[in-house]
């Protein structure tokens, strides 16, 4: 392989230089072999979020031309409560989901590391309900909370319990969503469950010989090894409780009906939704996603900042 | 023992999860599969959140047809007279085959035809709530209709006003309907009330009266919770969700009460006209006087979220008095042929009032670039013509919305002509381009304010608050 010659110029040297004859074999050969993900990639990804940065700026029903208006659809934004409705909706519902969502995958995670001989079902178990269409797991969720005959209020019933009317009443209607996306929790467990595989079993030895307890372990060893996977976690949860979308179009009967007592589950994409399919206001709702993009990538860049306090990479340790 | 104890956390959890996973063979009574699809807010059967199509498959073409793509929300038992009109029509019409298709939908929600013009696949002759053709004209979806302006005369005004937007045509008038209440006989004897008070010869009974009976007929269960309910006039709706059971809508409501819901002359929607203001002061006193979390547990309870005609609260016989449509007349006869009960005006709000109802219906329009518009024009004028309306009013107890039939009586049995006579107090929606956006933002408030969340002058503001601006944009 060529390497920079030291006899060089030093602007030479740290510049651009061409590239030799084989480099740009291999270059082209290499662009061809990516060429369908590049095609993809481009077609499917960059142009329509470069596409829907320009209809953000126009009036535009789906069908007909696009007709430029500016700024118009943003400043529509602060004046209509109903965007306001459905950003509080979100983050009331992103606030409450993921946190209870890191602690539900790591309860599973422990309960699927645990050394019996069974525990291969138990795993299988705990996964389930991950691989079960969102969509069916709501349907199943309007029948579990009835207030009348639903599972859940039976079984408060029988703890003296008087069971709330989860899908009527405002006030429960998003904890409702969050019961829904523990469902999925089974999927972050595994990957919980890879990184408690992961933690040197010599760590709890020594921890035991200096009699540490079970908490005193899973707080001093467990729990700071996994930062790094509660981190993937949380940004993961966070980009997926931004656009929660289907229990909450599913458990408002598919549109039919408004979106839940109070527009308690407009959500963002919902409200999305609703402006481009329901109403023709695709100009709309693409300033809206173009809304949600910056925020997600906001929200995402703070998480990264706050987590730089508590995350501990072993790796990085000197 | 130890052992055992160290497998309790897990065995625990991995029964909660299992029967969660597990649970979809839970079904509530109203909820059995095999039940006829969901009815729309409309009152005819609609799929709601079904998320597939499908096609149904009718009598096989003749070789060479040109082929007519037609949509349909509509589902059975609706869907099977649309069926029987297509068979019919590709019988008398060799030369085309037109095949039926149900597709996910609803009034308001048209995601799967946008997606389908947009990809190229979209069908030629699309099957439209009527109110909303202004709207989905302005948006593109619907093409304009030259050659129907010389049928004008044909049908009801009122029908006809709704497929235009700008001067122009975009569909044809299909079915209408009107709104009545209906009282279940052997409820309300039971509880000791006379139903003849109720009969239609006495004229239109007065709110006071209604609510009285409803009262007397009114039962809770051993908690407390209503089971039987003498009346709902409005929500709130299926499941327990903002809206209306069966067709006490905003709409039945702001009429009763001589409300107007927009100044079309003027381009400008009028939530806040003192009688829709009324209409909704009616429905938010009712809630407040019966608790909102009672009505809305035994809505969540007794109508699953998308009902379909059998699972309908007066169908289950729990509820005593609804506001609903003509087409309960059919559904009536096949879901509950034993049970005795009467049609009487829309209960008024003083006595000597005067009667209002509320007609809408749906109707048939052709989608821009269909590839056989001469063969989709030959079947919209016979599904929307003579053979079409008289099939679909003999088989679903719907009203026609051509005038000759209208005047036949041969189509109509004592109880359905009842409604012809229903038809005359009745008023319209507003043919306005934000139809749909309108009806959502009521259906929006009339829940607030069946939970007592919002004040009714309040609710109805923000409604006008959202939708003017964009009727703004838009014009008339």
């Amino acid at each position: 392989m060529t390497q920079p010659s030291a006899a060089l110029p030093a602007a030479r040297r740290f510049g651009p230089r061409r590239l030799g004859a084989i480099e740009r074999r291999n270059l082209r050969l290499g662009l061809s072999f990516i060429s369908p993900w590049l095609f993809g990639f481009v077609a499917l990804g960059v142009f329509p979020i470069l596409y829907t940065f320009y209809l953000s700026l126009t009036r535009y029903s789906g069908l007909r031309d696009p007709i430029f208006i500016g700024p118009e659809n943003y400043q529509r934004m602060a004046d209509d409560p109903q965007f306001w409705k459905a950003v509080y909706n979100t983050l009331y519902y992103t606030l409450l989901a993921v946190p209870i969502g890191v602690v539900v995958a790591m309860i599973i995670a422990l309960a699927m590391n645990q050394k019996l001989r069974e525990i291969g079902f138990y795993r299988a178990a705990f996964y389930l309900p991950s691989i079960l269409p969102v969509f069916a797991i709501s349907f199943i969720f309007i029948v579990m909370l009835n207030p009348g005959y639903g599972l859940v209020n039976h079984v408060l019933s029988a703890v003296g319990l008087r069971g709330p009317n989860w899908l009527g009443d405002p006030a429960y209607t998003k904890l409702a969503l969050v019961m829904i996306a523990q469902l999925g929790a089974g999927q972050y467990a595994l990957i919980f469950l890879a990184g408690l595989k992961g933690i040197p079993a010599e760590l709890y030895e020594s921890a035991s010989l200096d009699g540490a307890g079970a908490f005193r372990k899973f707080f001093s060893i467990t729990l700071p090894l996994m930062t790094p996977i509660i981190l993937f976690d949380i940004i993961i949860g966070l980009s997926l409780a931004l656009q929660i979308f289907t229990p909450a179009f599913i458990l408002t009967g598919g549109g039919e009906r408004a979106a839940g007592p109070d527009n308690s589950l407009l959500m963002f994409v919902y409200f999305l939704y609703r402006q481009a399919f329901q109403f023709g206001q695709m100009g709309y709702a693409a300033a809206l996603s173009v809304v949600l993009f910056i925020v997600s990538l906001l929200l995402a860049w703070a998480v990264f900042k706050w987590a730089g306090g508590w995350v501990y990479y072993e790796s990085e340790r000197s | 023992m130890s052992r055992f104890v160290g497998r309790i956390p897990v065995l625990v959890v991995t029964a909660a999860i299992l029967a969660v996973a597990c649970s979809g063979a839970t079904q509530s009574p109203a909820a059995s599969p095999g039940q006829p699809a969901a009815e729309s807010p409309d009152g005819s059967a609609s799929p709601g959140a079904s998320p597939g199509a499908s096609a149904v498959a009718g009598e096989p073409c003749q070789s060479g047809a040109t082929a007519v793509k037609f949509w349909t929300e509509h589902t059975p038992p609706a869907s099977d007279t649309l069926q029987k009109i297509v068979d019919n029509f590709n019988a008398a019409n060799p030369d085309v085959c037109v095949t039926m298709e149900i597709v996910p939908g609803s009034e308001t929600d048209i995601a799967k035809l946008l997606t389908a013009i947009r990809g190229g696949a979209a069908p030629d002759v699309y099957l439209v709530d009527r109110f909303t053709v202004p709207q989905r004209a302005n948006e593109g979806v619907l093409a304009e209709l030259p050659d129907a302006a010389a049928m004008a005369g044909d049908y009801l005004e009122f029908a006809w006003a709704e497929t235009q937007f700008q001067g122009k045509t975009y569909a044809l008038p299909f079915d209408t309907d009107a709104r009545a209440l209906y009282y279940n006989k052997d409820l309300i004897s039971a509880a000791g009330q006379d139903p003849a008070a109720l009969d239609i010869a006495n004229g239109a009974p007065t709110i006071d009266e209604v609510l009285a009976i409803a009262d007397a007929v009114t039962t809770e269960d051993a908690n407390g919770n209503y089971d039987v309910l003498g009346w709902l006039p409005g929500g709130p709706g299926p499941g327990g969700q903002p809206g209306a059971i069966d067709q006490g809508w905003h709409y039945t409501w702001g009429f009763a009460h001589g409300g107007s819901f927009a100044d079309t002359a003027a381009c400008q929607v009028t939530p806040t006209d003192p009688g829709v203001v009324a209409g909704f002061q009616f429905l938010y006193d009712f809630a407040q006087q019966r608790d909102p979390e009672k009505l809305t547990r035994w809505a969540s309870t007794n109508v699953p979220p998308s009902p379909s005609g059998s699972q309908q609260a007066f169908v289950t016989e729990k509820l005593a008095m609804v506001i609903t449509g003509d087409w309960r007349i059919a559904e009536m006869a096949q879901y509950k042929p034993d049970v005795e009960y009467g049609i009487t005006y829309i209960p008024v709000p003083n006595e000597g009032d005067e009667p209002a109802t509320w007609a809408g219906g749906w109707s048939v329009a052709m989608i821009p670039d269909s590839q056989a518009p001469e063969q989709a024009w030959r079947f919209m004028q016979y599904i929307a013509g003579t053979e079409g309306q008289t099939t679909y009013t003999q088989d679903t107890a719907h009203m026609p919305t051509l005038n000759a039939l209208l005047e036949d009586p041969s189509l109509y049995d004592e109880q359905h002509a009842q409604f012809l006579d229903f038809l005359d107090v009745a008023h319209s929606r507003p043919p306005l381009a934000v139809g749909a956006i309108y009806w959502d933002a009521l259906t929006q408030a009339q829940g607030s304010v069946e939970l007592n969340t919002a004040e009714p002058m309040a609710a109805l503001q923000e409604a006008q608050d959202s939708v003017q601006p964009q009727l703004d944009t838009v014009g008339c």
